[in-house]
């Protein structure tokens, strides 16, 4: 596997240029959104108990987590597609387990802006500490796992459905909903983020965890982030057990 | 007699939309999580100021979200990748035989294919807001509120293909989509009305053309009757034509394309 992400990672920086403008240009992407909250809390000052430096430490937690998983693991969301085109034939060919491979067979450079970008808004904003550094970084690791989790279950509904569109609105919805304050929801809203799409869980949790930590819920989270991946496999390797080829034969 | 080509380019690229309900679908869904959130957001943001922010009461900000998230959703959102990615293949090359303007073509097949989109997020737009918080604060400036969407839509498609006409010179423009988005997300009053900004960058915004892809129609929606932001849509279309047509014109001449 990891021969495999070495020659991804080595595909992805292939075109130097390119690289370096793609991750700059998602770094320029996360600045922006830094730019909202600050207008958004300068003008607002508090919602719910959220304030600037909380929804900071959310956003360098879901960047970090996030740009590993997009950057590092890009074919997480492109399972739906992979599935529709064929473009899985490839994977089953060979003496690996098509899951894992998949995974790390695609890097995505744009993303990784993304990571450079989460550590330093932590550096900058987060006060760290080594006890918060090293929450920091579990709790992005985790929030990442659930996020590949559900970006490859959600996927690997087209296996079911024949469509990828489940999984596109599973992807573009899961990175939304982590980006926002999870206390601004209520009711029905709010348990969705904690069970069917676990948004709260790829950022919100964490990040409350960096600032109060407490042991139970750090276990809790990494139990959570267990769960996800297990239920991700099963989706998956059911899904798999459908699968007739679309006879289009594709590197994936 | 023939129809001109604008009609047929944009009917027929919306009767594709429509026949393909899937993408629309999602793009629906995922339009109303987006604009919900973004919504609840703001009027939680209202809720906890007295009822209202920057001038604008919790159910003005609800209108103006779902509109300015209609407006830019409508759209796809790397419309400037594809179109710099046609240029830099030399794919453009084959549109250059047709007997109609290569721009011209593109413009109108792209606001054909985004007008069911449009029409329906601004349909699901209204339901969502009238279920949370009620009906329009001012239904007359709704009304004008429609032909500012469309108006929004197509200035942002001609802003869009001004921008992708960069690859005539420079072959890998795809990473300034992010740059052009999210300039349209705050200067052009996506993500919040204008008036949220300080003083100094509402100043900037507002000379500038976003406003008229986002703000304008939101701003309507909100219920202020401003019929002079149609006017301020009409200029700002005229001007950006003018800066399309001159860089796609300068790029059909030096196109070179390699190979078939």
């Amino acid at each position: 596997m990891s021969s495999v992400m070495r020659a991804a990672v080595a595909e992805a920086r292939s075109n130097r240029g390119a690289f370096w403008t793609q991750v700059s240009a998602m770094a320029l992407n996360d600045i922006v959104w830094v730019l909202f909250w600050v207008i958004f809390f300068g003008r607002v000052g508090t919602v719910r108990g959220w304030d600037r430096s909380r929804v900071f430490l959310l956003f360098a937690v879901l960047t970090t987590g996030g740009g590993l998983v997009l950057g590092l693991l890009s074919n997480a969301r492109r399972i739906g597609q992979l599935v529709v085109d064929g473009g899985i034939d490839a994977a089953l060919a060979l003496p690996v387990p098509p899951w894992p491979y998949l995974l790390v067979r695609g890097v995505d450079p744009v993303n990784l802006g993304d990571v450079v970008f989460g550590v330093s808004l932590f550096a900058v904003s987060g006060s760290p500490t080594l006890e918060r550094t090293a929450v920091y970084l579990l709790g992005a690791a985790a929030g990442a796992v659930v996020l590949a989790s559900f970006l490859v279950a959600a996927g690997s509904l087209t296996f079911f459905a024949g469509r990828s569109e489940a999984g596109d609105l599973g992807f573009n919805a899961i990175i939304l909903l982590s980006s926002y304050p999870v206390d601004i929801f209520a009711g029905t809203t709010k348990v969705l983020l904690y069970s069917v799409v676990p948004a709260a869980f790829v950022a919100a949790v964490p990040a409350r965890l960096v600032d109060h930590f407490r042991l139970p819920q750090a276990f809790a989270l990494v139990g959570v982030a267990a769960a996800f991946a297990a239920i991700s496999w099963a989706v998956f390797t059911a899904g798999l057990r459908r699968y007739t080829s679309s006879a289009i034969w594709t590197r994936a | 007699m023939s129809e001109p080509w604008p009609l047929v380019a944009t009917g027929s690229a919306a009767r594709r939309a429509i026949r393909d309900p899937g993408p629309l679908a999602v793009s629906l869904a995922f339009y109303g999580v987006v604009a919900s959130v973004l919504a609840t957001l703001w009027r939680t943001a209202a809720a906890s100021h007295g009822g209202a922010l920057a001038g604008y009461s919790s159910a003005q900000f609800v209108w103006y979200i779902f509109t300015s998230e209609a407006s830019i959703m409508a759209l796809n959102p790397r419309q400037i990748e594809l179109t710099g990615e046609d240029i830099a293949t030399g794919a453009v090359a084959v549109e250059l035989l047709r007997p109609a303007p290569v721009l011209g073509v593109r413009i109108a097949t792209e606001v054909g294919r985004c007008l069911p989109r449009l029409m329906g997020c601004a349909l699901l737009g209204a339901v969502f807001a009238t279920v949370m918080v009620g009906g329009p604060p001012r239904p007359a400036a709704l009304f004008l509120a429609a032909p500012s969407l469309v108006l929004a839509v197509t200035c942002n498609l001609t802003a869009q293909h001004a921008f992708a006409g960069a690859a005539f010179w420079i072959r890998d423009a795809r990473s300034t989509w992010f740059l052009y988005q999210k300039l349209v997300f705050v200067l052009g009053g996506m993500l919040l009305p204008l008036q949220v900004l300080p003083a100094w960058l509402h100043g900037v915004a507002a000379v500038l053309p976003f406003t008229a892809m986002a703000y304008a129609p939101a701003r309507l929606a909100s219920g202020h009757l401003e019929p002079w932001l149609l006017a301020l849509q009409l200029g700002w279309l005229a001007v950006l034509a003018v800066v399309a047509r001159t860089v796609f014109a300068a790029g059909e001449r030096r196109l070179q394309v390699v190979g078939g």
